[in-house]
């Protein structure tokens, strides 16, 4: 069984939604993981930035200032004085470089090197030199000559000149020149404690593993949180690309670790360079797919439930239309479907509703063509005088001529017109139960003529229905059969009786004769009806045809019912609706009485 | 009519969904608070002295590691490098609290042995620095090659010294594999020149005082005395400070070990010839980083050398050298 092949609409419907819907849900999903990542990856971006300006501009100023105590010691004369030797030192040259230094614990220490005499002024009265290591020979002496008065500033280094401190700072160094400025008398040396910078790289956070490095221009470490690791190869960073870049950002790639670079060039020659790990930068990376990642959970749930909810109301009356299908296919075209709020489904239970009324409709027709169809052809065999009774009768006249019984003759052949008469009736299918009885009185006469001793006749017809209405020639065929398979056969005189009363609302005619009647069987046989539209032959024919009329005309509760006994004798008798010839023509005009009943 | 009812009604769900989805959104958000799983490392140190740079450097770079990797390191140990039964206890301590990880510098050689092996068992992966433990209980031994150390101190003084030379070794802890190590380094390198006399070997126990009472009582007792070699820092200043007191410089050679202030001031002054400097920040940094290797699962190597670099009084102030002979401890504000 592939349970994925769904066999309803409902659960296409259903399953085609939640996919939907979860796709949706993921796509978006990770289209908005994308551009949020990208947002973040964005800010962190100028944050590092700014972080990375701020670093620049804090050493920068710290840069400026021992720039700017440079040059107030160097707008001092006493310090050029003492240097080129034209004057001692009376420690107010310390007292000036202690009075610079109030409140500024970030330099180390202010110093004047002289080129002759080795001659040495500190801010400090009892700084004593290291006697094994000679500030002439100290990077920082050497590049500041060379310089001659422009500022040199030193990487952090440990400051040896001064015995027993081994501080590390950062050194300002320049030269201190003459008033004309045509020679050099001395170096000026202004040390920053190098904590300083160190405290402002590394409270920097970038992140959590995120740093700050510092390189100078020719790509030496200047500050590193690792330096040792670099110096023992353990650790590499991506210092040509930072050289080849003036300031701004590049992602590089190593030993699988994607790091964003962010350099800023400072003035001072150096370059800092912000670290920040890339698959950092979205902090919450884990948070935010959990979240997406519940966010999916969520939309397939709520999928599941939409898709089944709009499912089943989607099919819910298809399904209810389908009932009612199943219904008309029975054969009930008495329904009506429920016309659904949906355009579509409304629409189609709209034609439903339409197209059962018409097969009703059609229907109704059929039936009321078919039945017309037959009253007609019951009509044209009810009218016609057979053949065989107009032989006989004209027989028997020619017979009673011959004898010269004119009186008979008169009789006979008077009856026989009456009854032609009557049978034609103006082509109304309707008559008077006076007319019928009329009529059968003329009919029986001429068989009793014919027949004499062998047929006795009596009429006992309740005066008070002689004015309703019944069909015509219904009561002849009747009467034929009495004599021809009830008197006929029986031995002796056989007497038929004819009558008539009212019951409730019928009227009951009988037909009674005491001729050899019937066993059960061939009575029940009797009036069943005729299969495939045709017609029975011979005994009863006359009988159903009747029956068959009065049920067209009537309806279906109107009809015969026959009582027999073998050897005792016949009775019919024919119920029909209690109608005055008023009522029985608008009805007929109407044509519609059956529809009432149907 | 009924057409647009229906669509308002699923508007309506829609609604209900987007407020359910950003509640599911912000409870997500809200749970990520307790979701950080750092691994916890325990890093045992052999001293935690303030005055003893070596340990204090390489905890910065247990530091430093820790925030590159993102692990939350505990750093312990005894006052003295000495107290092997404190260390014992720490060790003890550590134990119970089950870090996911351990860096052990050991104080001895054989006693912590049963505790590293209890920590093995426990499955804790166990790294050591700087000394060796007489167990396979650790995954990987992260240190100086002291033998090669030692050899590069003898080759030193084999460079530094004349026709005949008499040397005399000042070790520190009896018993301690590095020491042990140093010393075989030593030996052979000198042991093999024939112009070499080895003196036996003399402890000074970590401290400096001893050393220079021994290198003191070396001096005056044998005149033919040309070279003394100090394993640790403490023996070798307390043998620079002898020979500085005895005037002995020039006629003693020294070479010794490790760094501080007062050797770089016997460097520069003249009394002392080389030194053989360790990479403390190299061992704590790699310590902490295999550590978090073997959490991980990876293959760490059993042995790391972190290599050694020999300072004379003309390079002392190369870059390079300065981090490794004037370390920044102190001025990270700790």
């Amino acid at each position: 069984m592939n349970m994925f092949r769904f066999k309803s609409i409902q659960s296409n419907i259903a399953a085609a939604f939640a996919v939907l819907i979860l796709l949706t849900a993921v796509f978006m999903g990770v289209i908005s993981y994308q551009l949020s990542a990208v947002a973040v990856r964005d800010t962190a971006k100028d944050f590092t930035g700014e972080l990375v300006k701020q670093v620049n501009a804090n050493i920068q100023s710290y840069v400026t200032n021992m720039e700017n105590i440079s040059l107030l010691v160097l707008s001092h004369r006493p310090v050029r004085e003492y240097l080129s030797a034209d004057a001692e030192n009376d420690g107010s040259i310390s007292e000036f470089f202690r009075t610079i230094m109030i409140s500024r614990k970030d330099i180390a220490s202010i110093s004047a090197f002289g080129y002759e005499g080795q001659r040495f002024v500190s801010d400090r009265n009892d700084a004593r030199l290291n006697p094994n290591v000679h500030a002439t020979d100290q990077p920082w002496f050497r590049e500041a000559r060379a310089a001659e008065g422009r500022t040199v500033v030193s990487p952090p280094h440990v400051q040896p000149v001064f015995d027993d401190e081994y501080r590390w700072v950062v050194s300002l160094s320049r030269e201190i020149r003459s008033a004309d400025n045509t020679r050099g008398l001395g170096v000026l040396l202004v040390d920053l404690n190098f904590s300083v910078i160190n405290d402002i790289v590394s409270q920097i956070e970038l992140g959590k593993r995120g740093y700050v490095f510092i390189v100078n221009d020719e790509g030496s470490i200047v500050y590193h949180p690792q330096q040792q690791l670099i110096y023992s190869s353990l650790k590499t960073e991506a210092i040509d690309k930072v050289l080849s870049v003036q300031s701004g950002t590049f992602i590089s790639d190593e030993a699988g670790q994607r790091k964003m670079y962010t350099v800023q060039d400072s003035e001072i020659g150096w370059k800092i360079v912000g670290v920040s790990y890339a698959d950092e930068l979205i902090g919450n990376r884990r948070e935010m797919k959990l979240s997406f990642a519940a966010l999916g959970v969520f939309s397939l749930f709520a999928a599941i439930l939409l898709s089944v909810l709009l499912s089943r109301n989607l099919s819910k009356p298809i399904h209810q239309l389908h009932e009612h299908m199943k219904e008309v296919e029975k054969g009930n075209f008495n329904i009506q479907v429920p016309v659904d709020r949906t355009k579509e489904i409304g629409r189609l239970a709209r034609t439903f509703n339409l197209m059962v009324f018409q097969i009703r409709e059609l229907m109704g027709q059929v039936v009321k063509e078919q039945e017309f169809k037959r009253k007609s052809e019951l009509n044209a065999l009810q009218a016609q005088i057979n053949p065989h009774f107009l032989y006989n009768t004209l027989d028997s006249i020619i017979w009673m001529a011959e004898e010269k019984k004119s009186d008979e003759v008169v009789l006979m052949t008077s009856a026989l017109a009456r009854l032609f008469r009557a049978s034609l009736s103006k082509g109304k299918e309707l008559v008077s139960i006076r007319t019928e009885i009329e009529h059968i009185t003329n009919y029986l006469t001429i068989q009793k003529m014919r027949y004499r001793d062998k047929l006795d006749f009596q009429l006992e017809v309740d005066p008070a229905i002689l004015s309703y209405v019944t069909l015509k020639v219904t009561l002849q065929p009747l009467v034929e059969n009495a004599i021809y398979h009830g008197i006929k056969n029986k031995y002796g005189t056989g007497t038929i009786r004819i009558s008539g009363e009212k019951y409730g609302d019928s009227i009951l005619l009988h037909v009674a004769d005491n001729g050899v009647g019937m066993d059960a069987g061939t009575l029940e046989r009797l009036l069943a009806p005729a299969r495939g539209g045709g017609y029975r032959e011979g005994k009863g024919v006359g009988m159903t045809n009747v029956h068959e009329r009065i049920r067209l005309y009537f309806g279906h509760e109107y009809g015969l019912t026959v009582a027999s006994e073998p050897d005792i004798g016949t009775t019919v008798t024919v119920t029909i609706p209690l109608l005055l010839p008023e009522e029985a023509a608008r009805k007929e005009a109407a044509d519609g009485w059956q529809e009432g009943e149907r | 009519m009924a057409g647009r009812r229906t669509m308002i009604r699923w508007l309506c769900w829609l609604a209900a969904a987007a407020v359910l989805a950003v509640l599911v959104y912000n409870l997500a958000d809200a749970l990520r608070g307790g979701s950080a799983e750092r691994p916890r490392v325990t890093v045992l140190v052999k001293s935690t002295e303030t005055g003893m740079e070596f340990w204090g450097v390489l905890s910065d770079g247990v530091m430093e590691a820790a925030k590159e990797f993102d692990v939350e390191v505990n750093i312990i140990g005894p006052e003295r490098e000495t107290d092997v039964d404190q260390q014992i206890e720490l060790m003890e301590r550590t134990l119970a609290e089950k870090p996911d990880a351990v860096v052990l510098a050991a104080t001895d050689f054989n006693r912590l042995v049963p505790y590293a092996d209890r920590i093995n068992e426990a499955g804790i992966p166990l790294i050591t620095v700087d000394s060796a433990l007489n167990s396979d209980a650790a995954r990987s031994f992260i240190a100086t090659d002291n033998i090669e150390a030692g050899s590069k101190v003898g080759r030193k003084m084999a460079e530094l010294s004349g026709d005949r030379s008499k040397i005399a070794i000042i070790s520190y802890v009896r018993g301690t594999a590095s020491q042990m190590e140093r010393e075989q380094g030593v030996r052979a390198v000198l042991e093999a020149d024939p112009r070499f006399e080895i003196m036996e070997t003399y402890y000074s126990d970590g401290d400096e005082t001893k050393a220079f009472e021994i290198a003191k009582s070396l001096i005056r007792n044998h005149p033919d005395l040309s070279g003394i070699v100090g394993l640790n820092e403490p023996s070798t200043v307390g043998a620079g400070r002898a020979i500085r007191d005895m005037d002995a410089a020039g006629r003693v050679t020294l070479v010794g070990f490790d760094s501080s202030v007062d050797e770089v001031r016997l460097l520069e002054e003249g009394v002392m010839q080389a030194t053989v400097v360790q990479r403390p920040f190299n061992m704590g940094y790699l310590a902490v980083k295999t550590a978090v290797e073997a959490l991980r699962g990876e293959k760490v190597p059993a042995r790391i050398d972190t290599g050694s670099v020999v300072v004379t009084k003309d390079n002392i102030y190369e870059e390079e050298h300065q981090k490794l002979l004037f370390p920044f401890v102190g001025m990270n504000g700790e």
